[in-house]
């Protein structure tokens, strides 16, 4: 099921490293420079996230979870919030700051795999990728939701996602926008000609606005300077992705027609 | 009695109406998408041979979907805000149009995807994508989801406003969009599912599995589509979901307003109890005046 021309693994490594060095990258360019016109890079991170968690979406989905979709999304997403945020905490607190979006990834794949178990031994869905599925989905939302607030923020530290991401109320939207990056692919996507490509071409598309969208809650934070790069990035990076979607749209499709009547079942071609 | 309350009072009418039209244009606007619940036979359709010029707008459901819509918004007015630095009344006002547009763009794009996507992935049915579908329909949709969603951000704003909630902006639109989702979903989409899809079936039947899907595609004139859905259900369906979420609201701070302090969770309780009571009546009322539903003798 849910076969497609990248496998799990490369797109767990494009996520989990990919999404690392963006928001490693961000905040110390950012530091480096004492200014938040970086925050871009993390961004990029979460969006390579959003690439992976789609993906893990799409696999575990397509055993027939149908209107489970937004449900197992926005479930892994909130394992995600939890992760981050304790991770962030134990950071600062253990004097470990440096380690913070490792100790949230580690987190998520703990309470993801949690999740997990409880879904197949205990509800018993029985879906024999759901463990691995879970904790994949739920590590890609702690980088997207720890990607979007650096990028917001400027930097990853306790004190600063604090005041600006969860204080300002943004870290809602980033929760929300985030997962929906994540989920909305393979949602928008349901249905038995189903193709990776489409998906994940429409994922990154997704992470671009949500890039967007963060990027304007950046401007509130750090002033228009900081959020112009974050800005243009996302629209052009979104013009690109969904035009291939677009593209690829017109590909799957039975026919794309600028108008017409219903087809006539001896004019459906099988 | 007193200014302040004077104040309040003032402030929950204006919430009052605008989650009214809040909910109008909520359902509406998923009626138009075919969004939640009915959304599932517009999708089996295809696949039990039933093609159609249907919208398919899968954004999750309506009470995922306006959460998103609405911390889009207010994200969007805050960073206005904070970047024009007016918060006169004007100054806000126009920061809740900024936030409520971009948003209206946000949720035009997401639409056309789900609405491609899905129907691509039914390529083996032989459903078309139709353009002219996507071009009259998306802008329909933004456009009452711009309404919906500036009410849902205007009403948010007032009650920051007069200080009757301890969340911050973004967090308390995103909670009042769960509830304008979950009103929508529940109240409106009975009437554009039962009343529309299924018009040929008797009330009540429910949906037969052999009927999965064969919903209704040829309208009064020429063939159906999702706009002649809103139509419909700007008549009834529409106006009772804005009655639901008005009542949600105004009846809540009714009682923080009215009811002060420990009495008005008291009050809370009751009113619940006065709802199932009257609920409780109301249902074997009918059950007793239309009985149950009776099978077609074929």
């Amino acid at each position: 099921m849910a076969e497609g021309d990248r496998s799990p693994g490369s797109l767990l490594g494009i996520g989990v490293i990919g999404g690392l060095i963006g928001i490693y990258l961000a905040n110390y360019l950012n530091m480096v420079t004492g200014t938040a016109w970086f925050s871009f890079i993390a961004a990029l991170g979460a969006i390579l996230a959003v690439f992976w968690g789609a993906d893990a979406v799409r696999r575990v989905a397509s055993y027939g979870l149908g209107t489970g979709v937004p449900s197992i999304g926005l479930l892994s997403i909130g394992a995600g919030q939890i992760a981050v945020l304790l991770g962030l905490a134990i950071g600062k607190f253990a004097g470990l700051e440096l380690a913070d979006p490792i100790i949230a990834l580690i987190l998520a794949a703990i309470v993801g795999i949690v999740n997990g178990v409880m879904a197949r031994r205990v509800i018993k869905m029985n879906i024999a990728i759901m463990e691995r599925s879970m904790t994949e989905i739920a590590m890609a939302a702690s980088i997207i939701l720890l990607g979007f607030s650096t990028a917001i923020a400027g930097s990853f530290a306790f004190d600063q996602i604090m005041a600006y991401v969860v204080a300002s109320g943004f870290i809602i939207m980033v929760f929300i926008v985030g997962g929906m990056a994540m989920l909305h692919p393979f949602n928008a996507c349901l249905g038995p000609d189903e193709r990776q490509k489409r998906t994940l071409n429409l994922a990154l598309s997704t992470g671009f606005l949500a890039m967007l969208v963060s990027g304007i809650a950046a401007g509130a934070i750090n002033g228009v300077p900081a959020a112009v790069p974050t800005l243009i990035v996302a629209i052009v990076g979104w013009i690109i992705y969904y035009m291939r979607f677009w593209a690829d749209t017109k590909q799957d499709a039975a026919a794309m027609l600028s108008t017409g009547l219903i087809p006539k079942e001896e004019e459906v071609m099988t | 009695m007193d200014p302040q309350m004077m104040v309040e009072l003032g402030a929950l009418t204006l919430v009052g109406g605008a989650a009214l039209i809040a909910g109008v244009a909520e359902d509406l606007e998923s009626d138009v998408g075919s969004q939640s619940n009915p959304n599932s036979q517009v999708q089996l359709a295809p696949q039990m041979g039933y093609l159609h010029r249907l919208y398919n707008k899968a954004i999750s459901g309506e009470p995922a979907s306006y959460p998103f819509y609405a911390a889009i918004g207010a994200s969007t007015a805050l960073a206005v805000l904070s970047v024009t630095n007016n918060y006169s009344l004007i100054g806000v006002f126009f920061a809740l149009v900024a936030g409520a547009f971009i948003t209206s763009l946000i949720h035009g794009v997401y639409a056309t995807t789900s609405y491609m996507g899905r129907i691509a992935s039914q390529s083996r049915f032989g459903q078309p994508v139709y353009l002219d579908v996507l071009r009259t329909h998306t802008p329909v949709l933004m456009a009452h989801g711009f309404v919906a969603n500036f009410s849902v951000l205007l009403l948010t704003w007032v009650l920051i406003e007069q200080n009757l909630s301890p969340f911050p902006f973004v967090v308390l639109a995103f909670i009042w969009g769960i509830a304008l989702g979950g009103v929508g979903s529940a109240v409106g989409d009975v009437h554009l599912g039962t009343d529309r899809y299924y018009q040929d079936r008797p009330y009540g039947s429910g949906v037969n599995a052999a009927h999965s899907g064969s919903v209704v595609r040829k309208a009064e004139s020429g063939l159906r589509n999702s706009i002649d859905c809103a139509w419909f259900c700007s008549k009834f369906g529409g106006p009772l979901t804005g009655l639901g979420f008005g009542l949600v609201v105004y009846l809540h701070f009714w009682k923080e307003v009215v009811v002060k302090g420990w009495w008005s969770p008291v009050a809370g309780v009751i009113m619940v109890i006065i709802f199932i009571v009257m609920n409780v009546y109301l249902e074997s009322y009918s059950r007793k005046r239309y009985g149950t539903y009776k099978e077609e003798s074929e």
